[in-house]
């Protein structure tokens, strides 16, 4: 068990980062490393929106599941080592990759955002 | 693993098939790690599709902004499930106690971006020759 915010547990040495005192603030920043993760899949969700929304709309869809996976326990909060969430993304990443491939070979380019 | 901060705890320690349950923060680093090359995998992808669908024709080159382009989309798709993968094995080197194993990202990632920046420049030179 985690000893509380700035206590050390009996018989150690008081840790010189805070980080290594409260294991909290760790999962504080991967929370925040998932929301930047949500913003980035958001951004190109409503890049998308602008020139194909049928494209869009399910980007930026994904970009709040991916904000509500980060809310869930992980494997360090479930315990066990069998965390599927990063393969969710990888997927999702690889699909969004494939589709933006096929995007860049469709329509005319700038000439289709006049 | 003996080095890490506090150690584990045998009270939350858990073991199971797949080794022993480490340091949550060491768990956490790892995603995070994970989560940073997502990120740089999707800022691949939209850089390559803008590259292809915003750029302006390179003048006599038609095809040139698919020549950088798509080679972006490709290496942002390639990053995403190499993250993967390096995640999914420096998982399994902290469950067991041993050495993280050597990320391949940064020296990929960085020699696809010298290559394709070369190429751009190649094709701008072309292209400024051609408008000529």
């Amino acid at each position: 068990m985690s000893p509380p915010a700035g206590k050390t547990p009996a018989g150690e040495q008081p840790a010189d980062d805070i980080e290594y005192a409260d294991p909290g603030l760790a999962r504080a920043r991967t929370e925040l490393a998932w929301t930047r993760t949500a913003i980035a899949f958001a951004a190109l969700g409503a890049a998308l929106l602008k020139f194909r929304p049928v494209v869009g709309l399910p980007v930026l869809v994904i970009s709040a599941v991916v904000w509500r996976l980060g809310r869930l326990p992980g494997a360090a909060g479930a315990g066990h080592g069998r965390d599927r969430r990063p393969l969710l993304i990888t997927v999702t990443t690889t699909g969004v990759s494939l589709v933006a491939l096929v995007l860049s070979f469709l329509g005319q380019g700038i000439i289709s955002l006049r | 693993m003996t080095d890490q901060p506090g150690g584990p705890d045998p009270a939350t320690t858990s073991t199971d098939g797949d080794g022993t349950e480490p340091d949550a923060r060491y768990t956490f680093a790892n995603e995070r790690t994970f989560l940073a090359w997502s990120r740089t995998s999707l800022a691949l992808v939209v850089g390559g599709l803008a590259i292809a669908q915003l750029l302006p024709p390179f003048p006599g080159i038609p095809w040139g902004r698919h020549v950088i382009g798509t080679p972006l989309i490709l290496l942002g798709c390639a990053v995403s499930v190499i993250s993967y993968f390096e995640w999914k094995a420096s998982q399994h080197a902290l469950r067991h106690g041993r050495p993280l194993p050597r990320s391949r990202l940064p020296q990929i990632l960085a020699i696809a971006i010298a290559v394709i920046g070369l190429t751009a420049a190649v094709l701008a030179l072309l292209s400024a020759v051609a408008a000529r």
